[in-house]
């Protein structure tokens, strides 16, 4: 069984945002819910100065502190190391959300499903069909879009990605192409210091 | 990157510190009335006075479950958060709730009604059901505070500190509702007792001021994150709330009024009222003032 992960290559990243919208659409997100965000950060002194781009999403922990809190069960892992979370046991008390040092997760707003993105009480049609993946109120999050993985298919944000600046693989492969990178190119888990054990890795 | 240089970024997509926003004001509410609740009925426990049990009982059953299912996001679903004790402080806190009300109105009734005697039960029967009671309330206590403190996410929160200042406050709280309660009853017809629970409220506030400011001392000096959040409650946004109403209304006066007329019940009742002021405005501000690691380590 695969232990899928992704690395980020900082390098390549240009902060496009194209993964952003990428991931919006495969998983009909409303308006102000991002499964993944591309932050910016401006760094040195003036006139020595640049701008890195550093893409976020949901590192599915090993030992992921989100799965620990569920009072629910809601919370689980799958065999090939996906985090998921179950709409139907999840009872939407937000302890994963506080839990996430990375704040990757997120709550269905009920109103969403009365008001529209639009607040004319009215949903668009891509909101009727694409909300039907959501139970209102409980909490939702990136899970590489499984069922695109489960079809052999990457995620929809790696495949969106103009610059491959997002890997995908499995990293129990010693000869796949994220294994490849991390060994190489030293791969930095984001916050190592809270021992999650993320499976995002950073190369720069 | 300096300390002044850690940005609160709200909604863009910039590195910074994050607000928490799933732990709002309806779970402040809910800690506030589970704590004083138990609070209360713990510290009445400890006097045998059935009034101050039962009203403890009230805060917690009613109001705190109240608040809890406006806070849930699939309140029907709501049972399933006692599935996983065995990892999570929300499924223990809640077990510990059921078992609080259960024996404690076994206790209540028992006061009352002389269950033991009637029923033929014994002793033992009764001192277990206290011993389940008491045990109970002092989950009921702590256990927002190790739900919180368990957080690595949030330095604020992420210090045992935070189970002992829940426990702190509960029995501030307490101490000086069981004062008020037993103004006429209680405490009637001797004052000794009066005087020693008062004694012990002005303790209890002292070393509560003591554990809320090494809460921000340590929060200050572990995190980025932990900065921003002490920066926020004592010169920034929440600057007012915390120094007039945590601080003034919820430490200074209170101490103050319970040292010089401890025995007049218009300062007690003022006393109590910024003590629960200051104790929901903590609650509220603990809440609104914490804060997601900017994130790192990728370079």
């Amino acid at each position: 069984m695969a232990r899928y992960g992704m690395v980020f290559d900082l390098r390549r990243c240009i902060g496009c945002n194209a993964c952003v919208i990428g991931c919006k659409q495969e998983n009909s997100l409303p308006d102000g819910m991002f499964f993944t965000r591309t932050l910016s950060e401006e760094y040195g002194v003036y006139p020595a100065v640049g701008r890195v781009y550093i893409p976020t999403l949901c590192n599915q922990c090993e030992d992921a502190p989100c799965e620990k809190v569920c009072p629910s069960g809601a919370t689980y892992t799958r065999d090939d190391g996906i985090v998921m979370v179950d709409a139907d046991l999840c009872i939407g008390c937000s302890s994963c959300a506080v839990a996430c040092p990375y704040d990757q997760r997120s709550q269905v707003d009920k109103d969403l499903f009365e008001h529209g993105l639009f607040g004319t009480d009215e949903l668009t049609p891509f909101e009727k069909d694409g909300y039907q993946r959501f139970v209102p109120g409980t909490i939702v999050k990136c899970d590489f879009c499984s069922e695109r993985v489960d079809a052999g298919l990457d995620p929809a944000c790696v495949v969106t990605c103009p610059t491959d600046a997002r890997i995908f693989g499995d990293l129990d492969d010693p000869d796949s192409k994220v294994s490849e990178l991390i060994r190489e190119r030293n791969g930095k888990p984001p916050m190592p210091e809270l021992k999650t054990r993320p499976k995002v890795f950073y190369i720069d | 990157m300096a300390m002044q240089d850690t940005k609160i970024i709200g909604d863009s997509f910039e590195v910074g510190a994050r607000f928490q926003r799933y732990w709002d004001t309806s779970m402040a509410n809910a800690f506030f009335c589970g704590e004083l609740g138990a609070g209360l009925f713990f510290v009445s426990f400890l006097f045998d006075f059935v009034p101050g049990m039962v009203t403890g009982m009230l805060i917690t059953g009613i109001f705190k479950s109240f608040f809890h299912i406006t806070h849930m996001g699939v309140p029907m679903k709501s049972w399933r958060a006692i599935l996983r004790p065995d990892r999570s402080w929300i499924s223990r806190g809640l077990i510990g709730i059921v078992f609080y009300l259960l024996f404690g109105t076994l206790h209540s009734l028992n006061m009352t009604f002389d269950l033991q005697a009637s029923l033929g039960l014994g002793t033992a029967a009764g001192n277990l059901i206290q011993f389940f009671a008491a045990c109970a309330a002092l989950v009921v206590m702590t256990y927002q505070g190790f739900a919180m403190s368990h957080s690595t996410a949030i330095s604020l929160w992420n210090t045992l500190l935070m189970p002992l200042s829940s426990l702190l406050y509960a029995l501030t709280g307490g101490a000086v509702l069981t004062i008020l309660m037993g103004w006429n009853s209680l405490f009637a017809m001797t004052t000794s007792g009066q005087k020693h629970l008062t004694s012990e409220t002005l303790l209890l506030l002292l070393i509560s001021a003591i554990v809320v400011a090494s809460i921000l001392y340590s929060a200050n000096n572990r995190s980025r994150g932990g900065k921003v959040s002490v920066r926020l409650l004592l010169t920034g946004s929440f600057r007012q709330p915390f120094w007039y109403l945590v601080t003034g209304a919820g430490f200074i006066l209170p101490a103050l009024l319970l040292w010089v007329a401890p025995g007049n019940f218009i300062a007690v009742l003022v006393a109590a009222t910024g003590i629960l002021v200051g104790y929901y405005s903590y609650r509220v501000l603990i809440f609104k003032s914490g804060v997601y690691e900017p994130m790192s380590g990728f370079r």
